[in-house]
């Protein structure tokens, strides 16, 4: 879960990581107000939890407060990345002398979490690590055994700095890290860091990602930004994964691989999915209800796969969902594939309720039994449709 | 991994899918010596003693494999703990593990030797001695083809399908579907390469990391044939937000393209479905 660079700054902030003076507003008419309490120089930053903000026109310098509101009015209708900006950060603006990278990350590849340092920070950090990549330091951190304070120091150290600011950045070093781990971070980014004049050192931008698997025991659910997809946010609570595709078969797999393998082999059929829906480990005749549900809320469905094993999932349970979704509302045709643990009284239940079962292990006899349905009840319209008129 | 000196504890045995699962794994045939669960020593679960902690289940019954359905949340210290009692093969069932745990196990296991599958895994079968963990034992045949698999559903299916030409499975081994885990492909493939019951291998990838690539390194030097099929083609990539992700990335790997180009690449044959992998892998044997 993406935290917004307000939300990222106020976690900083409250570990001791500074930030600039600054409020978050939702109108044109408190963006000036916040202004006025901030001086002369202003930056208006568009709250979005997409990268390239800048690239995009999310930031305004402002150095004069009478064009603050028509400049905020500028940022509000702006779209970035599909995402309207509903918030903006209004902050004072920072002389800077030297911008500096810093973030900590979980590299997937590895399954290590590399601390990352650049001395050479800002919007070209990519560029500078393929061009310069002798420029970007590296530490892997054993989550066992986490850097003291000296080794931190002796990796900052190899961006070329000395004394008062090598402290100052050791110390912010080790607070991110603290950070890190504290709040499961998944990324945990300050780009750029930047050395102000006086010497001081401030967090110009935050990025941080949560991990989703930790929220149980993380606090701070509540300033998270809102999923722009609403039948995203169905799926949480339902307790499956769901991502919409363009297509027009729906797929439900009770794992992640069976589920891509089977949209796959639509693809391959002229048939591409509508969705991907993975049920995990948890299903019980409620959640494939409201899972089959979800699916059909996409109008371009004109058919669903489910695909399902019984390992730890009852397929048995899941089928009398399938069954009383089937009877309680208008359904696409639905084609089922279930096999494992009680695979014989799973079949039997879906036979009774009159859905098409598919017993073979073939993935693609599922694939061309829905096409084959979906094509004959096609036939069907047309041949109604004829007589109408 | 999975012979017959394997003696397995079930931690979380008392729990409503412990329970359901051992009395699987024992109808499986599976050597299962104890199970574990913090304040519930002295009890029996499908006759089976039950202790508080993996330490009394290595001291009584010499247990060197445990299985794992404690709930996520309290997976690291179980994870941890079996580790420091010596156990050397651990199968960790459960899904939505926090990364970060799963990274401090990771690092327990690699300094302890031990091997560490999951988490998210449907665990390890070796049909005709017994399963760790969830899989249908319906699904999976005796014979000597070895599975590697991310995807647990997947391999069930890649047996099905095998079972149909009849060829069956020496062992299937599920790394795990998290984008972590404890254990590499390539380490599993190294494996198989060495275990006499095993002729060749199929490893069942997914969009998404590199592990098949850094398999596909080690394919080079393999004598056994291998057989890949990668699922995800038609996925979404994830969105990013950070630079951090885009510097450390290794460039061109990830995708369903690079995991076939790096297999070809390597002499192993690359399915475009499950079922072409019971086809070709006829060819080679």
């Amino acid at each position: 879960m993406k935290l917004l660079e307000y939300q990222g700054k106020e976690l900083f902030a409250e570990n001791g990581i500074p930030v600039p003076r600054g409020t978050v507003v939702t109108s044109a008419l408190e963006a000036e107000e916040a202004a006025a309490q901030l001086g002369e120089n202003i930056v208006l930053k568009a709250q979005v939890p997409v990268g390239g903000r800048g690239k995009a026109g999310g930031i305004k310098f402002v150095d004069n407060l009478q064009y603050i509101r028509s400049e905020a009015e500028k940022l509000f209708h702006l779209d970035i990345e599909e995402f309207s900006v509903e918030k903006l950060l209004i902050e004072e603006k920072i002389d800077i002398t030297k911008e500096i990278y810093m973030g900590l990350v979980v590299d997937i590849d590895t399954g290590d979490i590399v601390f990352l340092f650049s001395p050479e920070g800002g919007m070209n950090i990519e560029q500078v690590a393929e061009s310069k990549p002798e420029q970007v330091f590296r530490l892997i951190v054993d989550p066992l055994e986490p850097p003291p304070l000296y080794q931190l120091r002796h990796f900052i150290r190899q961006g070329g700095f000395q004394g008062k600011i090598l402290e100052e950045l050791t110390k912010i070093a080790s607070k991110l890290l603290h950070i890190f781990l504290k709040y499961d971070l998944l990324t945990g980014e300050i780009n750029p860091l930047v050395i102000l004049p006086d010497n001081r050192i401030i967090a110009l931008d935050a990025k941080v990602e949560v991990d989703d698997n930790a929220l149980f025991r993380q606090k701070f659910e509540k300033k998270f930004w809102e999923e722009r997809d609403l039948l995203e946010k169905e799926a949480r609570d339902i307790g499956v994964t769901y991502i919409k595709l363009n297509g027009s078969i729906g797929v439900i797999g009770s794992g992640a691989g069976l589920a891509m393998a089977t949209m796959d082999m639509l693809e391959d059929m002229g048939f591409p999915p509508a969705n991907f829906l993975e049920t995990g480990g948890g299903i019980t005749e409620d959640l494939m209800y409201n899972a089959l549900k979800l699916v059909c809320k996409n109008g371009q469905v004109t058919g669903v796969v489910i695909n399902i094993y019984g390992g730890v999932n009852p397929i048995e349970k899941g089928a009398k969902g399938i069954v009383r979704f089937v009877r309680e509302r208008e359904s696409p045709p639905i084609v089922v594939k279930a096999l494992g643990n009680k695979q014989e009284e799973c079949w039997e239940i879906l036979k009774e309720g009159g859905i098409t079962v598919i017993t073979s292990v073939k993935t693609e006899d599922a694939v061309e039994s829905i096409i084959n349905l979906i094509n004959s009840s096609n036939e069907k319209t047309k041949i109604v449709g004829e007589g109408v008129i | 991994m999975l012979d017959n000196e394997t003696r397995a504890v079930v931690q979380g045995i008392t729990g409503r899918i412990g329970s359901v699962q051992t009395a699987w794994m024992l109808d499986y045939g599976t050597k299962l010596v104890a199970g574990v669960t913090p304040g519930r020593g002295g009890e029996t679960v499908h006759d089976l003693p039950v202790y508080d902690d993996v330490y009394e289940a290595v001291e009584k019954h010499g247990a060197n494999a445990t299985v794992l359905f404690v709930p996520g949340p309290f997976l690291r210290d179980a994870v941890l703990e079996a580790i420091d009692a010596g156990i050397k093969l651990v199968v960790a069932i459960p899904e939505h593990v926090p990364l970060h745990d799963v990274l401090q196990m990771k690092s327990a296991a690699e300094k302890n030797g031990a091997w560490l599958l999951g988490p998210n895994t449907p665990g390890i079968i070796s049909p005709g001695i017994g399963k760790l963990g969830i899989m249908p034992g319906n699904m999976f045949t005796e014979g000597k083809i070895g599975i590697i698999s991310r995807s647990g559903t997947l391999s069930y299916e890649m047996a099905g399908l095998l079972n149909e030409v009849g060829l069956g499975q020496s062992t299937m081994v599920g790394v795990g579907g998290d984008p972590v885990v404890g254990s590499r492909m390539i380490k599993i493939l190294q494996e198989f390469e060495v275990d006499p019951e095993t002729e060749a291998v199929i490893i069942v990838g997914e969009i998404g990391g590199s592990s098949e690539e850094e398999a596909a390194e080690f394919i080079k030097e393999m004598k056994k044939p291998v057989i890949a099929y990668l699922a995800g083609r038609t996925a979404p990539s994830g969105r990013r937000m950070g630079h951090a992700g885009a510097i450390i990335k290794k460039e061109g790997q990830g995708t369903v393209e690079s995991k076939i180009k790096a297999f070809k690449k390597a002499g192993a044959l690359v399915a475009s479905k499950p079922s072409d992998v019971a086809v070709l892998i006829k060819e080679c044997l």
